[in-house]
């Protein structure tokens, strides 16, 4: 099956996105909002073992603070109870799965993003009026994301080969030690930054005023249909949450 | 055996699995145990660096072990190890945590209780011993790749480690600096710690009198050239 253009998805992500931060209460409405954007991502061929092999640290970290969330707002019926503290309420589970359902949207929408070429989805910004600039200057950051990661890997890696045992440490030393990891990441990103810059100077990037392109994104009409029907959900979900049904 | 310290890999098999780029990629020593200075020689990708990273516990192998005084370190944590096992990085900048180099030196005694003041002395120590006492001041981003270098070892040493693996330690450094290097894996070797040189360099290699070993296809080459 032909993906849609990416513009159609920069759409879908902005709706699905906008809604995951307007709704703030309603639990059903933002598990149909996740359903349906699994469905999408589905369809446009995300792959969620691997995103989960990938994020499983993140995960596991947004279920954490998504456990945190439903015993720091309790409200509602009691479910456990101790030393007079209610520890579970049937409130607190709801702004909890909230917690998680919300940003399991964010990463469903960054998903469908890295299905498609970095190139294409340049194109697209581009082809909606977003300066070059800032389009290849977001291909840029997403390109670096690996590799953060990669250097934040390592610079735990060498961390613990100062004799530093993590899991021995008491949680405010714990916390120090991140802000200990980030420098060595930081550093070495506005580097590269001064380096890819410097490159691209060197490349005659934007030596003249207009760029043109030979490679042009089209709508086809399938695209205009899915146009149609998310702008069609865009104004029912906000004339549910307007009305409040 | 290396100042009452022995490194010795057993069998060992490794492959990466997750890494798209090396999964053709496998390795497999039978025995290997450097003593004094040993000095891993080979092509790119031939291996050097991820038995480096075995033998230093930074990866664990597949099957077959590694022992650190006869010791499986196969349930140690890496912290644990790396009080005895120091690592150089290729790329020295990635192993340096804070702004300052006292307290770049200091910071990992710290964590582990070690009274600031003590801390800062045994660091001031170690920049005097590394010829370091210059940098003080400075910001460990600015300084140059060969004091980077330095501090990064300096650093390492403050835990007192036996045995120390090096990674292409001498790339991007002129010679008055891979010399001022030799004096200080000198001066290590001089206090029975062990070295463990994964290089391309062979003149760098000659200057520490380090035994050769041959690395291929992720294989250790029988051969001493």
């Amino acid at each position: 099956m032909k993906k849609p253009d990416p513009r159609i998805i920069f759409a879908l992500v902005l709706v699905l996105s906008s809604f995951a931060v307007i709704i703030r209460e309603d639990l059903k409405l933002m598990a149909g909002l996740m359903l349906m954007s699994i469905l999408c991502a589905l369809a446009i061929g995300v792959d969620f073992r691997k995103m989960f092999r990938r994020l499983k640290r993140l995960l596991q970290l947004l279920l954490v603070v998504s456990i945190l969330r439903s015993i720091f707002a309790p409200s509602g019926t009691i479910l456990l109870e101790s030393w007079g503290i209610a520890l579970l309420t049937v409130g607190g589970i709801e702004m909890g799965a909230l917690v998680l359902l919300r940003f399991g949207l964010f990463l469903t929408s960054g998903a469908m993003l890295t299905c498609y070429p970095v190139r294409m989805l340049i194109q697209g910004m581009v082809q909606i009026k977003m300066p070059y600039e800032i389009a290849y200057m977001i291909s840029v950051g997403v390109r670096f994301i690996p590799q953060l990661a990669e250097e934040l890997k390592d610079s735990l890696i060498a961390l613990q080969l100062r004799g530093v045992v993590i899991e021995d440490l008491k949680l405010r030393k714990k916390l120090s030690l991140y802000t200990y990891l980030l420098l060595p990441v930081v550093v070495s990103s506005m580097q590269n930054a001064k380096e890819l810059a410097m490159s691209m100077d060197m490349r005659a990037f934007r030596a003249y005023q207009s760029r043109t392109s030979f490679f042009k994104l089209m709508l086809c009409p399938s695209d205009i249909v899915i146009l149609c029907v998310i702008s069609a959900f865009a104004v029912f979900m906000s004339v549910v949450l307007i009305m409040g049904v | 055996m290396t100042g009452g310290f022995s490194l010795e890999l057993k069998n060992v098999r490794f492959a990466y699995s997750d890494n798209e780029k090396r999964q053709d990629f496998s390795l497999y020593v039978e025995h290997f145990s450097p003593k004094g200075c040993t000095a891993l020689m080979g092509e790119n990708g031939s291996g050097k660096t991820t038995l480096g990273k075995l033998a230093a516990g930074v990866l664990r192998p597949d099957s077959g072990c590694v022992l650190y005084n006869g010791a499986d370190i196969a349930k140690r944590k890496l912290g644990q190890i790396g009080r005895c096992v120091g690592y150089l990085f290729q790329e020295p900048s990635r192993q340096l945590f804070t702004a300052h180099p006292l307290t770049e030196i200091a910071f990992a005694l710290e964590l582990q209780g070690i009274s600031k003041s003590e801390a800062e002395a045994r660091a001031m120590e170690l920049l005097r011993q590394f010829e370091l006492e210059h940098i003080i001041g400075h910001t460990t981003y600015t300084l140059s790749r060969g004091e980077k270098q330095r501090l990064a070892i300096a650093a390492t040493m403050v835990m007192e480690p036996q045995f120390f693996v090096l990674d292409e330690p001498t790339t991007g450094l002129d010679k008055r600096r891979r010399n001022i290097l030799v004096q200080t894996l000198h001066t290590l070797l001089a206090k029975n710690i062990g070295i463990l040189l994964i290089s391309h360099d062979r003149e760098f290699a000659d200057a520490l009198h380090a035994d050769i070993r041959i690395m291929d296809g992720g294989r250790l080459v029988d051969e001493k050239a």
